[in-house]
């Protein structure tokens, strides 16, 4: 139960590569917090200089009111677990998870006590006395995980822990992560480029781009309130459908179309109108004509791209649109589509600086 | 077919020289080399132990039995153990110019020791280590050959598997005693076997740095004995034995470690 602070947290590498500029962020104790992003966007850095193995290059970090930026990852208490698991290959599961404990120079007792829970817990009682050679990537994720749990650390640090996994197993413990956190109640810190993991695992979600935190809140409140243009884009799965345009005071104008119920936005600059493919709907007298390229069929519902006649084109690419509806909606190939929008739930970006207007 | 020609190249001489080692020796004299076995195997053999030769002292072939044991082994475990600790240095800490230290080290492979033998002579002598066991084995142990292997090695390790040891608590020391040296057992195994066999063949260096007969080692001491007699191909064989059992000994910690990862 701990809570953790980043203070103005700035990692520049020597070579002058700025991998993070200045993050803010305060922890609750026991909150599962997920850092998503692109790749490369300094989300493992920061996580990273939390754990101790990127050193900080200005700011603070501090667990439990304890200023930490110089302290061993040892006597940090705190726990990672990694995307290549990284198990000790010549020892087995057991050793593997007592390796850590012993170091510390806990009783032998305990620590088979201690391992024997651990071990319970995840299922994985019956392979103490194998190597991790001889284990499928599941059970070596879950022996990795064991060997976070048994130490009780302050704060729990997991790496893109999933990402090697097929899809069925990814899901199953992706499960298995948050449950056993509500569990343990540990403050705990997650990384992924996988947004899926990001909604489903978060309390709250911290959207990392280019070094910063772009925003954080509950995954659902990012989803609904996104406050820039990449946060839009980047959460919710099939992405949101941009459509860039101008406003002429009354109107919001892309190409040919013009869309009312639109004010106080700004007309000198170019914009970004962005609804989500589950906003749109079947209207005849709605602006939109969607002509129909592609249908995936998902089973509980369809998705439908294709692209928007007389929109604004952003370069050469037709502005293409994805419509989200139900099963039994199968249009033809080319055929076109009247759709319209719930323009309360729609979102205006700045084109330039991502900022949210509306 | 190919590994068949090699095999017969590889054996031939080896059953030369044992079947000739149970000849007399005038029978090598008169008719050269034998290709099957004699009758004289007790004989020559015998004849090496009670053998004692030198100039201005005594030794016999127990002795330099003695002397190859001591140089081989030195050889082969100091080499081990140094090259081990060059690459975890090299590959694990954040050293300044590291790389170019080992480029530096990989660069002494172009070199054979022979070429630097007036400079390793000289300092050797300014060490006093002249006609003692340390002058025969410490020019030796400059094997770029070993740290280049085990940092290839290390090289392979995921970088993870230090981090996760040093969240569990093990510094550079644990982290060396309980992954690394565990991990790299197989493979010191058959660094131990190739620098055992240089240690055990050299020649040209024993004979610079040792004028005392004392310090004579088997290969150096065949030609004691001559090496056309009967009793010089048996001490041949002998000599050819430690070496041979140690691969036997080690061999599928060598092959393992030499072919593929293990």
């Amino acid at each position: 139960m701990s809570k953790v602070q980043l203070t103005n947290v700035r990692k520049t590498y020597p070579n002058g590569a700025e991998a993070v500029r200045g993050v803010d962020m305060e922890i609750e104790s026991g909150e599962f917090i997920v850092f998503v992003g692109p790749s490369g966007c300094g989300k493992s850095t920061l996580l990273r200089m939390v754990a101790g193995l990127e050193s900080v290059t200005s700011g603070q970090v501090l667990i439990d009111d304890r200023l930490i930026n110089d302290v061993s990852p040892a006597e940090r208490d705190v726990a990672m677990v990694f995307q290549n698991y990284a198990l000790y290959p010549h020892m087995t599961v057991r050793g593997n998870m007592s390796y850590g404990l012993k170091n510390r120079g806990l009783p032998k007792a305990e620590i088979d006590q201690k391992v024997t829970e651990a071990a319970k817990m995840l299922r994985i009682g019956d392979f103490l006395d194998r190597q991790p050679s001889q284990l499928s990537g599941g059970q070596r994720q879950r022996v990795a995980m064991g060997r976070a749990i048994v130490r009780e650390p302050k704060v729990f640090l997991f790496d893109e822990p999933l990402s090697n996994l097929d899809a069925k197993l990814r899901v199953q413990m992706r499960i298995e992560i948050k449950r056993l956190q509500r569990r343990m109640n540990v403050t705990s810190i997650y990384v992924t480029h996988d947004q899926t993991e990001a909604m489903t695992l978060a309390d709250r979600l911290a959207v990392v781009n280019d070094g910063k935190i772009e925003q954080m809140g509950s995954p659902i409140d990012l989803y609904n309130n996104p406050a820039t243009l990449f946060v839009a884009s980047f959460i919710g799965s099939p992405q949101v459908n941009l459509l860039p345009a101008t406003f002429d005071g009354q109107h919001l104008i892309s190409g040919d179309l013009k869309l009312s119920g639109f004010g106080d936005l700004p007309t000198s600059t170019e914009l970004v109108l962005g609804i989500r493919p589950d906003e749109l709907r079947l209207d005849e007298s709605g602006p939109f004509l969607l002509r129909v390229d592609i249908v995936e069929q998902h089973g509980s519902d369809n998705l439908i791209y294709g692209g928007v006649l007389g929109a604004m084109n952003d370069g050469d690419q037709e502005t293409e649109f994805c419509f989200k509806t139900s099963q039994d909606m199968l249009p033809d190939l080319d055929s076109t589509l009247k759709l319209g929008f719930n323009d309360e739930r729609a979102m205006v970006f700045n084109k330039v600086t991502g900022e949210r207007l509306r | 077919m190919v590994l068949g020609i090699g095999l017969v190249f590889m054996l031939a001489p080896l059953v030369l020289v044992f079947a000739s080692s149970t000849h007399t020796t005038s029978t090598l004299q008169l008719q050269g080399l034998q290709w099957l076995p004699g009758d004289q195997f007790v004989q020559n053999y015998g004849r090496i132990f009670s053998f004692q030769a030198g100039f201005t002292d005594e030794i016999t072939p127990l002795g330099m039995l003695e002397n190859s044991l001591i140089i081989a082994f030195s050889v082969a475990f100091l080499t081990t153990v140094l090259s081990l600790l060059t690459a975890y240095a090299i590959v694990f800490f954040r050293l300044p110019g590291k790389h170019i230290i080992f480029w530096f080290v990989l660069v002494t492979l172009l070199f054979p020791l022979e070429s630097r033998f007036i400079n390793t002579f000289s300092v050797a002598s300014s060490l006093g280590l002249i006609n003692t066991h340390a002058g025969i084995v410490l020019p030796a142990l400059a094997a770029a050959l070993g740290t280049f292997f085990f940092r290839q090695f290390f090289m392979t390790l995921p970088k993870e598997l230090i981090e996760a040891a040093s969240l569990d608590g093990a510094g550079p020391f644990k982290f060396l005693k309980d992954i690394v040296l565990p991990l790299s057992f197989s493979r010191a195994g058959a660094i131990f076997v190739i620098a055992f066999m240089i240690g055990w063949n050299q020649y040209l260096w024993p004979l610079m740095i040792s004028t005392d007969d004392s310090l004579y080692t088997l290969v150096r001491g065949i030609r004691f004995i001559g090496q056309e007699s009967g009793p010089g191909m048996a001490m041949v064989v002998i000599t050819m034995l430690p070496p041979f059992i140690l691969l036997l000994v080690f061999q599928r910690w060598f092959f393992n470690s030499l072919s593929a990862q293990s």
